[in-house]
């Protein structure tokens, strides 16, 4: 089946099995390794993509089901103002560790800011609860959320 | 590779189904669990699969009088964020899975897939919910209790969608909803509790206990519920041992990686009973 | 340079990793690169009668024992696991062979139409079973894969006066690992060379484990760490095994053979902390002081040794906890069972013997109506005390302050007496635990088994190299080690590079493990820096080459377990609060604090990190990390059951360091990286035990076992 969609910001299309997993289409098609597969099982956020600015998890979609979406990965997102004040302040917090994780969570952020940009802590721990991380412990990466809601100013 | 359809709308969905039988998936986030391979790998499917997740026409939120009608294909955040669905439901909704697993899971898929643990299943049997069940030419009407017949068990036909949730528009003063599970969010459900309830002078004039992941289907008992109607504070507090003990015939859990029996059955009947004695008892005064 | 050395700077591989730029090992391609996957034992313990093998078209192969060129054993303490399976399988998911190949369907279904042919044999499932075997050992005569005993002054004669006598049991259950990036090798065989990438931290393990399985020199065999997406010890030993996989198969094939496991497979087969049985027996005086403990470690080794002789050791080495006990008899056994291979895993027999000796200070002074704080800091050890195994603490102890530090900060002894005050509603507790880590190696590991070597190079345009075979895995290794080195260069941080290492360039520093990187590679590296340093004119290009030195100090007997065990230690105390949901029995953490010794911080948000996510780990391993195995089979065997903490579990963090300094520790460091795991669950526990007022004995602490045991005490 031929499925197009929106892929960081440019129109592409796939020929190909529309129940193939939308990480695999993502990895192998379109070499983009940022995203990055932990589980399979949709449990821990290692393949976070953004679905139409929301976080959606790419090993638990088939290719098929984002036709005509409009999908972002890290590589769409790592050059924008946005992100540089999100690295920023997971820099700046101590968010990050061995990385696996990391880019899921810049995603996560972005998904939250984007609807609530100044969240409180309870807020944030939420709308990562679905990101698993080994390394932190959490808070750091909570910690630099905030940050970055504060310092961002007017980004979100 | 399995044939896969995406119907551009909702009649051509049906005929699919009438001349294919597929497998209807919406969001995919059981099936797509579910039927996973190794990696790099598409998930087996031995039917063809009908993608039905884009239809707008499962996905509509549809109040009026009387009820609710809630699309089948609509997305659980896309129902937290909707103003018109009742606030007990919200509150369910916001407890299962995860944010980006509720961007594009399905109450549908929740009720097709029918785990003993399906998350919104004990608030739907709670509200009186009823599927509508469609295949070209027909649409059916049946309570969730009848559609739901065991673990994983509908009575959904090879050639039929479920496509909306009906949920009569009641009032209710009392609600309680626990859900134990394995960690403080995104978890399964090792049992879960749902109780509502009206009280109008100081009498229960409405009552709805459901228990989840505790039996083969969600336990509900119009019949236990019925002793406690127009009752007041004192006389629910002489029942509440009658009550504990016809609910803990029902109540059959069983051990699994998650929990055992001993704790899903005795936390089952701690909730009943605090939902008797510590919430409704000290609404009614 | 100015300023502490502790000061943060911004980690060197923040952009690379945030970004998603950084590569890891299931992001490379190789020209014709195959696929494998591997079939594994679907019997706890059985002999293999046959295989049947369907035929196999061009480009596919089978890899199994036949082809290992050399010994068909991983290179270990000792050499009982094979790469694959022989005649015989002793767990679920032991490998027999690997199917190769470029398409992964056609992989998927050569493997369904495999089938081998099992003789079932009597199985062993539980420490019991083990100890009592009622079947053929799986090990040696009395299928213990390590017997210790280690004394300490006289213990028989102290209990013969003892006032009073008290036993305790306490169990600890396995945990998993669950780094985000789950395993993977790459194995390339050209010109006459193999070489392997991936997930990794220990090279030198994999090149020896590689010379070993391949039979060839060590010329001819690279192996090259992929960046790490988490280990905590869980790619210790285990990448050895699957190294060797994609080695044979990229010689038989003749391509590159990439084996990359799926998380349900990685928890599946890959090794665990081991599970514990620690008994303790604790003769008191008349003055409610203890004067002798009699200590019975056992734990389940599974099915093949691996590193269950130093993890024994390490647990029983800290088996009296951080307490002056004059007369100690410590007895350890590693158990071999049919259950997956037990391995490294942070704090590697140090948190089950914690758990134990805490839990048991806090039921002695429960027993005797005392205060457990008081109780445990009447029998704090000091500086010049003698440890389990007689050697001398030569260095400050500081926790009388770190425990009056952790106390202020949590507030510890008002809320002590006021959860004593009963109420139904709501259920409050606070715990308090003192630890600590034995810094490096064992004894004389370092010295006489690990010989760690680094190279520090000045290229010509100033930049300097650091080359050793540590990994970065998250722990911050590349910003610690970079930072100490440009300090004692007086250069920028970022003129100093350290690369993922690469056996054909970097010398043998030793493992990243047992919390050794910066205290003993750094400080190797600092030495040769300040060679560097007086050396830096000479030439455009400088090199300097640096070996380890043990400190005079240090005293030990390896056949014995007599003297230092270990050069130093860091030490810590963690108070944790908590409430239990009176209707569900869940545990809700309300606060954790934490003090800890490391020596110098060399970058304080680093060690901030490692805090965090110790303690994460630990409170994880005491609540919600439950993994059973029945009949040989895991039955929290994905990411799904296994569960982790997530974002909502554990509120904020409050932790503080204390100042100290260590004379042969990098600028004052010592270890870090393991010590805050430890402390995690013996204080939550404690915290439980005080809310529910009933004895904690086991770890996890479920709320089905609360149930039970509250119900047990009703």
């Amino acid at each position: 089946m031929k499925i197009n969609f929106i892929l960081n910001g440019k129109n592409v299309w796939v020929e190909t099995d529309p129940l193939r997993r939308l990480l695999d289409v993502l990895r192998e098609d379109f070499g983009l390794t940022g995203v990055k597969e932990g589980c399979g099982e949709g449990e821990c956020g290692a393949c976070t993509v953004l679905i139409y600015g929301k976080i959606a998890f790419s090993c638990i979609i088939p290719v098929g089901a984002a036709d005509h979406a409009e999908i972002r990965t890290i590589e769409g997102y790592r050059k924008t103002e946005r992100y540089k004040a999100l690295q920023d302040a997971f820099a700046e917090a101590g968010g990050v560790q061995c990385g696996f994780c990391t880019p899921g969570f810049v995603l996560a952020a972005e998904s939250l800011l984007r609807e609530d940009a100044r969240p409180d802590e309870a807020a944030i721990r939420e709308a990562i609860s679905g990101n698993l991380c080994r390394c932190t412990g959490y808070n750091m990466i909570v910690e630099g959320i905030k940050i970055a809601s504060l310092k961002g100013k007017g980004l979100w | 590779m399995v044939t896969t359809y995406r119907p551009p709308d909702f009649q051509s969905a049906l005929t699919i189904m009438r001349e294919n039988r597929a497998i209807p998936l919406a969001g995919g986030t059981d099936l797509m669990v579910s039927r996973r391979r190794w990696s790099g790998l598409s998930p087996f499917f031995a039917k063809p699969v009908l993608f039905i997740g884009h239809l707008e026409e499962i996905k509509r939120v549809e109040p009026d009088i009387t009820n609710i009608k809630i699309g089948s294909a609509c997305s659980l955040t896309s129902l937290l964020e909707h103003r018109e669905i009742p606030e007990v439901l919200k509150i369910v909704i916001s407890q299962m899975a995860t944010p980006a697993i509720r961007n594009i899971g399905t109450l549908g898929g929740n009720i097709c897939n029918a785990s003993p643990a399906g998350d919104a299943l004990p608030v739907l049997y709670a509200l009186d919910a009823s599927v509508v069940l469609q295949r070209k030419a027909e649409i059916r009407t049946l309570p969730i209790e009848k559609f739901i017949t065991g673990p994983g068990e509908t009575v959904l036909k090879d050639d039929e969608l479920l496509t909306s949730i009906i949920i009569p528009k009641k009032s209710y003063n009392v609600g309680f909803y626990r859900k134990v599970g394995t960690r403080q969010a995104n978890s399964l459900s090792k049992l879960s509790f749902q109780g509502l309830a009206r009280i109008e002078e100081g009498k229960i004039s409405d009552i709805r206990i459901s228990f989840g992941a505790v039996a083969l289907t969600v336990i509900r008992s119009r019949e236990i519920e019925e002793l406690l109607i127009e009752k007041s504070g004192k006389e629910i507090e002489k029942l509440i041992s009658e009550v504990n003990r016809l609910y803990s015939a029902v109540i059959k859990p069983i051990d699994d990686q998650r929990s055992n029996i001993r704790y899903r059955k005795t936390i089952s009947l701690k909730l009943l009973r605090y939902f008797l004695r510590t919430v409704l008892i000290s609404k009614i005064g | 340079m100015k300023g502490k050395i502790g000061k943060s700077i911004k980690k060197i591989d923040v952009a690379e990793k945030t970004g998603g730029y950084a590569r890891y090992i299931a992001d490379m391609r190789f020209e014709g690169m195959l696929h494998a996957k591997t079939l594994r034992s679907s019997k706890p313990r059985a002999k293999i009668k046959g295989i049947d093998i369907p035929e196999i078209p061009q480009s596919y192969y089978i890899v199994d024992r036949n082809d290992v060129p050399g010994k068909n054993r991983v290179k270990m303490i000792v050499n009982d696991q094979p790469f694959f399976a022989e005649d015989v399988v002793n767990y679920i998911g032991e490998p027999i062979l690997l199917v190769v190949g470029p398409d992964k369907e056609k992989i998927i279904k050569i493997l369904s139409e495999i089938k081998v042919y099992y003789e079932a044999v009597k199985p062993v499932f539980t420490i019991e079973e083990a100890e009592k075997l009622n079947t053929r050992p799986i090990y040696g005569e009395d299928n213990c894969f390590a017997d210790y005993e280690i004394e300490k002054g006289d213990p028989d004669e102290a209990f013969g006066r003892a006032a009073k006598i008290v036993e305790n049991e306490y169990r600890t259950g396995y945990q998993e690992h669950i780094y985000l990036e789950p395993q993977g090798m790459i194995g390339i065989y050209e010109s006459n060379r193999v070489t392997v990438y991936g997930s990794m931290q220990c090279p030198y393990f994999v090149k020896n484990a590689l010379i070993q399985g391949l039979g060839w020199g060590g010329d001819r065999i690279r192996v090259v760490q992929t960046t790490t997406g988490g280990a905590f010890g869980g790619k210790e030993e285990y990448p050895s095994l699957i190294a060797g996989h994609v080695a044979f198969a990229s010689v038989k094939a003749g391509k590159p053979v990439r084996l990359i496991f799926d998380r349900k497979e990685d928890i599946q087969a890959t090794t665990k902390r081991h599970p514990s049985i620690i008994r303790l027996k604790t003769a008191l005086d008349d003055h409610k002081k203890i004067i002798a403990t009699d200590v019975n470690i056992k734990m389940d080794g599974g099915a093949y040794s691996g590193l269950s002789n130093v993890v024994l050791q390490r647990a029983m080495f800290a088996a009296t906890g951080v307490y002056n006990i004059p007369n100690v008899r410590v007895r350890g056994r590693a158990f071999a069972t049919n259950n997956v291979p037990s391995g490294a895993l942070r704090g590697f027999g140090g948190p089950q013997a914690f758990f134990a000796i805490e839990m048991n200070m806090h039921a002695l002074a429960d027993h005797m109506s005392e205060d457990p704080l008081d109780f445990k800091i009447k029998h704090m050890l000091k500086k010049g005390d003698h440890t389990v195994t007689g050697g001398v603490l030569r260095q400050d102890v500081k926790l009388a302050e770190m425990t009056d530090m952790v106390l202020g900060m949590s507030d510890y002894r008002k809320k002590y007496d006021e959860f004593s005050k009963t109420d139904d509603r709501v259920l409050r507790g606070i715990g308090l635990s003192l630890f600590y880590h034995g810094c490096a190696f064992t004894g004389s590991g370092e010295k006489d088994i690990i010989k760690a070597e680094v190279k520090l190079k000045k290229r010509e345009d100033g930049k300097v190299l650091i080359l050793i075979a540590n990994v970065e895995m998250g722990q911050g290794d590349q910003t610690t080690l970079g930072k100490i080195v440009a300090r004692t260069l007086c250069i920028p941080v970022d003129d100093v590079i350290y690369e993922n290492p690469d056996t054909d360039v970097v010398p043998d520093s030793g493992p990243t493990v047992a919390s050794r990187t910066v205290m003993i590679v750094g400080f190797l590296l600092d030495k040769a820096a300040q060679e560097l340093k007086a050396e830096w004119e000479k030439a455009p290009e400088v090199e300097v080459h640096k070996v380890y030195e043990q400190p005079g100090y240090i005293r030990w007997d390896q056949e014995t377990f007599e003297g230092d065990a270990y050069p130093v230690y860091s030490w810590g105390t963690n108070v944790v609060e908590v409430e239990v949901d009176p209707v569900t029995c869940e545990i809700k953490v309300k606060g954790i604090w934490g003090v800890y010794d490391v020596g110098t911080a060399i970058d304080e948000r680093i060690i901030q990190g490692q805090i965090e996510g110790g303690i994460s780990q630990g409170l994880g391993y005491a609540t919600i990390e439950v993994m059973n195995s029945k009949d040989g089979k895991i039955l929290q065997d994905s990411i799904t059951d296994y569960i982790i903490p997530c974002s909502m579990d554990f509120p904020g963090i409050e932790s503080k360091l204390i100042d100290s300094y260590y004379e042969y520790g990098p600028y004052g460091a010592k270890c870090a990286g393991e010590l805050p795991f430890i402390g995690a669950a013996p204080a939550l526990a404690s915290a439980v035990q005080k809310a529910l007022n009933v004895q904690i004995k086991r770890i996890p602490v479920t709320p089905e076992y609360l149930m039970e045991t509250a119900e047990g005490e009703n």
